[in-house]
């Protein structure tokens, strides 16, 4: 186990706000599981108890006499997020003075730095390039990204679970969210950031960045798996593969949101359905072609002139 | 669920207990980031702190010190008299003075009084007659210039001082305010003049104080002390915009231009041992010379030091000592380092010990053979310009038949000219081509004599092995190449960790491509007069012989303690005749050895030399000489082979002994070999057959300083070298362990001194762990350097940087600075300075001898001066027949009565050129030179100079030679004779009055004139002749000396020799038959 190189990756000015975010990632999941437990809990009373219903006020507790129903902004919000700010100033001025921007020597075009990084944000952009070529990883995917997230006002049609924290009401959306924030993006960045040694090799935490290491590593694509040759071949292959995918993907999909969300399927209309559907697969896509890569060396799945999956 | 609280917590739960804590951690954020501003982030204001206390500390004591040196200098009774000289000029002044003063304090109060009026006056008709002039109407330009008039005739009132008004319209005020101040300008040059006497008298006095303290006076001090006292922490930067330096290292380094010597001892508060980090930022620049030729102001401190100069937030990022900063400071060990970044071109570079580092550093990537392999900007020129030569040739013929072409058409253009001028103009310019052709081929000339030169030029570091087969013992070239320090600790030849086979292979190589030639059977010699003569001659300002505690002489050249071992008798003879005398000349055109079969197909005599070197074959220059730089002694036959039968007896074992390689004639092993000689690059420092055109083998170390250190290979250390620690050092064997310049690593190492030093003292230490194939193993060589060896060379890489400053920075002269540079380069390439003094600092390997203790006139002489002492021309014919005959060569031809001997270096035109300018340049000396005229003496004044020369004050002829042998065997000095084509006369006249300044511990007498009357008098008694003579005797001495002639001289040395003969010892019969003959046709030249 070597330390110090694990502390070296940590204390690295880059680093410290990813270290920073682990904890505090997961406390915010346990703070907000708290809270949904409790409005569930809450919201089974309510369900349970009608009378109680009609007076309820503020969700999270039941009635009493003698509270306000509701209370103003001033000062009952603005006092807790002026000392939030506060605690967010006091964080900022600590660590401006006590890590530096940090500044490395000037650009040498000769020589590339190894390991080349981006800037954690876009760490999992980059560990995306592993498994996708640079059009599929750079471009078509973070369209998608941002179209998905665009979309999703207009495929929620669940009407329940606005303004306060719930599980129950919103299983397959937040579900959704922790699957494509924490798997595909913060796991992305943390890989990116921890694991991805000199070469863009993987070193487990604790193993020491050599520059000199060697690996034997042959990735080959699916149709020379199948002995399949010729282009042509290849791209009806791989399109096969893919759109089986999508379909086998699909019909398994659409089998269990059926059985488990009835209500958000009656609600939602053919292209709702089918723009969720299509999102939602293309991010298992992700994960399912990361195994295939890590686990079988499996360079690309479709191959075209244009573009390799 | 968690039970509902009474109250409703969002409206009654209080928030003040975190108000406060969050408040409080607040403020003292903020103060931390106030504290961090104006402290935490400038610890340079700590250092200032710091400095002004312990400055002011210094500069007291100093201070005290210094007025009592002072008073010590006022006791002087030249002082006093300049004081009371100054105390007189006072008082007389004094009267005139106050009354002046008084004046002039009156009539400016005048001035400014009416100066108050004149000027706001003027200012309101300036205003107007601005007006004026833009205005366009007529009427409004009359009515203006009205206004003018009206306002100019107004009178106004002017107070004087003394109360009494007056009435002034405007041209009086003008005129008054004139007249009162050309008054005051008046009596002020007047106080001036009266003052005069008085402020000589005082800059007289202070003057003699600071001359005569060797510290700084009390009044400067004084300066000092208020500077310190009155400083506010600020940032010291000095700012170079042309070269991009911004240096703040003054910041910190406060005492580092002080005009007052400082150290950190000095510095260190009292009461602590060691000086603390303040003490030794305060410490002055330790070399004051250095800056003032390198003015801060202009070079700024980075440029030499490295470090970052902009950084003030801490120590470290401001010496660059931080992974991002990629010119990190020069460690204090390779601080000379620096001094490479710009004075690539130099060879030597050393003033007193500066520099001694980096100069080494260069001489040993020479020395060692680093080249051979290297490239290396600067080193090892001539094949390159060879090459250039070659295209500019070709370009050359090319321009010339377009020319001709192009001429030819214009002729036939102008013949069908329709005009007279049209033809005539076309005419011209096919004249004009004509003469350019010819420009060219005078151009050609020169490169063909520069090839020539260049050809003659080419060195290399080792022997050359086509000689093999007739120069070495068969049987020891395995055992050498199998660790050639076990048979001879110091030579140049490193360690190539060669395997059994590889030896093998390699020896059978050379001993099959080497020439065959039969080489002329030597008679035996006399081995104790050839060691008499290896002694003498000046064999041992290159070679030693003896080894360890026994060594003797130079490590310049091999040591020959062994060498009867290996070599052949008949060879050697030869080589110590004349070492450049080759076997077969070379042909680089048909790239191949020519033997008198090449001559004989032309019907030409095999005879190859400097005059004889164009190839029989097709006229291209031929390689004739042996590529050593050792020269020829001029050696008599006899001579050559007492010397060799001398060192033949030097050896520790019999050749016979050594075991028997007859594989090295086994046919099948030469492929390989040849191979093996391609991989280790031995054709870098050797002539190999086959391998004459072959490239080096290693990278090219120019920039090596700069190199990214990712780009620089610590293989498997590359994480021990980053961290440090225990295991950090990777050499285990204790000898290269020995060799490095700071013993084994401790800390981190992972930079490029690190790299070098590891490099250097085992080079092969990378390889260390890693499974390579024969191959692929690193093939950098053991050069066994000692510690000193591998600090001097990192040194000399660390420096060997891109440098990001202004070309103009580099050090590239284009005036006689740069004959010094280039000459260096020779100097040092054939040793000269084994020999020979150039600096007073510097100290050759014949002076440490015992051999010459007590002979000191026997070394050989001292060159402090000589381009002020020798006439440019003669020394080129010195230099190039140093005998100075050509029919007497064995024999030195200005002082033979030296028994070393100043060799034959055969140089080549462009060397004899640089050299002479480089002694010229040396004594500043200009080119070319334009001979003094001695004036022709007169029959009176001849007389009267012969007296001094022959007087017996002073018997020059006691000493200096004049061709008589008899006398000549116990002279220590030239003969006079030589000195009208050899010397310069103002130097002969600085040299006979004060020979010690000149050349200190020569045997001239001093003190043979002394000043008088503001005339240089002879000291000894006067003959009468010269009563009522008022010029220089000296002067007349030189003159007379300057017209000696042969008959002159030998008159005079009869005259003397008559009462000296019966004293004269007789021996040395072969030498002394040689110089008669010489005398016989008319004096030594």
């Amino acid at each position: 186990m070597d330390w110090r190189q694990l502390w070296d990756i940590c204390s690295a000015p880059d680093n410290v706000p990813i270290v920073g975010l682990i904890p505090l990632l997961i406390f915010y999941i346990y703070l907000a599981w708290k809270q949904a437990k409790a409005n569930d809990e809450l919201i089974g009373e309510l369900e349970t108890n009608p009378a109680m219903a009609k007076t309820h006020h503020r969700k999270s507790w039941p009635f009493r006499p003698g509270w306000q129903k509701e209370i103003h902004v001033w000062p009952f919000l603005l006092r807790v997020e002026f000392l939030a700010a506060m605690i967010v100033t006091i964080i900022l001025m600590v660590w401006s003075i006590t890590l530096n921007a940090p500044l490395e020597e000037p650009a040498n075009p000769n020589l590339t730095m190894n390991p080349a990084k981006a800037p954690w944000y876009f760490l999992g952009l980059q560990e995306m390039l592993v498994y996708f070529d640079p059009w599929i990883a750079g471009v078509v995917m973070p369209t998608l990204i941002i179209v998905g997230l665009m979309a999703i006002p207009y495929i929620d049609t669940n009407p329940l679970g606005s303004g306060y924290y719930t599980w129950k009401q919103r299983k397959f959306s937040i579900g959704t969210f922790l699957f494509g924030f924490i798997v595909l993006w913060i796991a992305m960045i943390i890989i990116g950031t921890f694991i991805r040694g000199p070469g863009w090799q993987w070193f487990w935490p604790g193993q020491t960045w050599d520059h000199n290491r060697l690996i034997y590593e042959v990735n080959r694509d699916l149709p020379d798996l199948f002995g399949i040759t010729s282009n042509l071949g290849k791209a009806i292959f791989g399109g096969i593969v893919v759109g089986g995918f999508y379909a086998i993907g699909g019909f398994i999909m659409h089998a269990l949101f059926r059985r488990y969300n009835p209500k958000d399927y009656k609600r939602m209309s053919l292209l709702q359905y089918s723009i969720m559907m299509f999102f939602v697969l293309s991010m298992v896509a992700l994960p399912a072609k990361m195994l295939l890569r890590l686990a079988w060396h499996i360079k690309y799945v479709w191959i075209t002139p244009w573009f390799n999956v | 669920m968690p039970p509902v609280p009474e109250k409703d917590p969002i409206v009654s739960k209080s928030y003040a207990a975190y108000y406060v804590i969050a408040m409080m951690i607040l403020m003292v954020t903020l103060f931390w980031a106030l504290w961090d501003e104006s402290f935490g982030q400038r610890p340079w204001k700590a250092f200032q702190h710091a400095w002004k206390d312990r400055y002011s500390a210094f500069l007291n004591s100093a201070r005290s010190k210094s007025s009592q040196s002072e008073k010590e200098v006022e006791q002087d009774s030249q002082y006093q008299q300049l004081k009371q000289a100054y105390k007189d000029a006072y008082e007389t002044a004094t009267p005139r003075r106050d009354e002046l003063q008084k004046q002039i304090s009156d009539l400016s109060a005048k001035i400014l009084a009416v100066q108050n009026v004149f000027t706001d006056r003027r200012a309101y008709v300036n205003a107007l007659t601005y007006e004026l002039e833009t205005e366009t109407s007529a009427s409004g330009r009359k009515s203006k210039q009205q206004d003018i008039d009206d306002y100019k005739k107004k009178k106004a009132t002017v107070e004087f001082p003394d109360g009494h008004r007056q009435q002034y319209n405007f041209q009086e005020l003008e005129e008054a305010y004139n007249s009162l101040k050309a008054e005051r300008t008046k009596i002020s040059a007047e106080l001036g003049e009266v003052l005069k006497p008085v402020t000589e008298a005082s800059n007289k006095t202070s003057a003699y104080v600071s001359d005569h303290m060797v510290d700084l006076t009390p009044t400067q001090i004084d300066g000092l002390k208020k500077k310190a006292a009155d400083w506010d922490a600020q940032i010291v930067q000095i700012n170079v915009p042309e070269a991009n330096i911004v240096d703040r290292c003054e910041s910190c380094h406060m005492n580092a231009r002080e005009p007052i010597r400082v150290t950190a001892a000095l510095m260190t508060p009292k009461g602590e041992k060691r000086p603390d980090e303040y003490a030794q930022a305060f410490t002055s620049h330790p070399e004051p010379g250095l800056l003032k030729t390198h003015d801060p102001e202009k070079f700024g401190c980075s440029p030499c030091h490295q470090g970052n100069g902009r950084a003030t937030t801490s120590v470290e990022k401001a010496h660059g000592n931080y992974e991002h900063w990629l010119w990190p400071l020069f460690p204090k060990q390779n601080a000379e380092a620096g001094c490479q970044t710009c004075h690539a071109a130099d060879m030597h570079l050393a003033v007193g010990d500066v520099g001694a580092h980096i100069s080494n550093g260069k001489f040993l990537f020479r020395q060692r053979g680093c080249m051979g392999c290297h490239r290396y900007e600067g080193y090892d020129k001539e094949p390159e310009d060879l090459t250039s030569i070659a295209q500019q040739m070709k370009l050359f013929d090319q321009q010339k038949i377009d020319n001709s072409k192009t001429a030819a058409d214009l002729m036939k253009q102008a013949d069908a000219a329709s005009s007279n001028d049209e033809a005539n103009r076309l005419n011209q310019e096919a004249v004009a081509l004509r003469v350019a052709n010819s420009k060219i081929d005078g151009r050609i000339q020169q490169l063909d004599f520069q090839t020539h030169s260049l050809m003659q030029d080419m060195k290399k570091i080792g022997p050359n092995l086509k000689d093999v087969r007739l120069k070495l013992n068969r049987n020891w070239i395995p055992a050498w190449l199998k660790k050639p320090t076990d048979f001879r600790p110091t030579t140049k030849m490193p360690n190539f960790r060669l395997t059994e086979h590889q030896i093998q292979t390699m020896s059978a190589y050379l001993w099959q491509s080497g020439f065959t030639d039969a080489l002329p059977k030597q008679k035996p010699g006399n081995a104790e007069h050839g060691k008499q003569l290896f002694e003498t001659r000046g064999c041992l300002a290159c070679h030693s012989v003896g080894e360890g505690d026994q060594m003797q002489g130079g490590t310049f050249a091999a040591n020959l303690s062994r060498v009867g071992e290996k070599a052949n008798y008949d060879y050697l003879v030869r080589w110590i005749h004349n070492a450049r005398e080759r076997t077969r000349p070379y042909c680089p055109y048909e790239k191949k050895d020519i033997g008198p079969e090449d001559y004989a197909k032309k019907g030409l005599p095999y005879q190859f030399d400097l005059e004889h070197s164009r190839c029989p074959n097709d006229g291209h220059e031929l390689q004739v000489q042996n590529m050593t730089v050792m020269p020829s002694l001029r050696l008599s036959e006899e001579d050559a082979q007492d010397i060799a039968s001398y060192l033949m007896t030097e050896k520790k074992e019999e050749p016979s002994a050594y075991a028997q390689a007859s594989y090295m004639d086994d046919p099948e092993l030469k492929e390989e070999g040849k191979t093996w000689i391609r991989h280790y690059g031995c054709a870098g420092c050797h002539e190999i057959s086959g391998f004459e055109d072959e490239g080096r083998i290693g990278t090219e170390l120019t920039y090596e300083g700069s190199k990214p250190i990712e780009r620089l290979d610590f293989a498997l250390f590359t994480n021990v070298a980053e961290r440090g620690g225990k295991n950090a050092e990777p050499i285990t064997d204790p000898e290269d362990l020995g060799r490095l310049p700071e013993g084994p690593a401790k800390g981190p190492w992972y930079d490029h001194k690190g790299f070098f030093e590891h490099k250097l003292a085992e080079p092969n230490v990378y390889d260390k762990g890693k499974v390579k194939s024969e191959t692929e193993a690193l093939r950098m060589p053991n050069l066994h350097l000692s510690k000193l060896e591998i600090q001097d060379l990192t040194t000399f890489l660390m420096g060997s940087e891109e440098s990001s400053l202004p070309e103009s920075y580099q050090y590239k002269p284009g005036d006689a600075r740069r004959d010094i540079q280039e000459g260096w380069w020779i100097v040092r390439k054939y040793n000269c300075v084994g020999c020979h003094q150039f600096t007073p600092d510097q100290s050759t390997v014949l002076m440490g001898m015992k051999h010459y203790q007590d002979a000191q006139e026997q070394l050989p002489p001292k060159l402090l001066t000589e381009g002020a002492r020798v006439d440019p021309e003669w020394l080129r014919k010195f230099l190039s027949n140093p005998a100075l005959s050509t029919t007497d060569s064995n024999r030195n031809g200005v002082r033979p009565y030296l028994q070393v001997r100043m060799p034959t270096f055969s140089f080549s035109d462009n060397e004899l050129r640089k050299l002479v300018r480089f002694f010229q340049a040396l004594s500043q000396q200009p080119m070319p030179y334009i001979p003094e005229q001695v004036p022709v003496l007169s029959t009176k004044e001849t007389d009267m100079a012969r007296s001094l020369f022959s007087s017996s004050a002073a018997p020059c002829l006691k000493c200096h030679a004049t061709g008589d042998p008899q006398h000549d065997r116990i002279a220590t000095a030239p003969n006079f004779l030589l000195a009208r084509e050899r010397l310069k006369p103002d130097w002969a006249e600085r040299w006979i009055l004060d020979p010690q300044a000149i050349s200190p511990g020569t045997s001239m007498p001093s003190g043979l004139f002394r000043r008088e009357n503001n005339h240089w008098v002879f000291a000894g008694p006067t003959p009468a002749s010269f009563q009522g003579y008022d010029k220089d005797q000296s002067r007349l001495l030189v003159d007379y000396i300057f017209q000696l002639t042969p008959e002159e001289q030998r008159r005079v040395a009869a005259s003397r020799g008559r009462s000296q003969a019966s004293v004269q010892p007789r021996n040395k019969q072969k030498q002394t038959g040689i110089r008669a003959s010489a005398a016989g046709s008319g004096g030594s030249r």
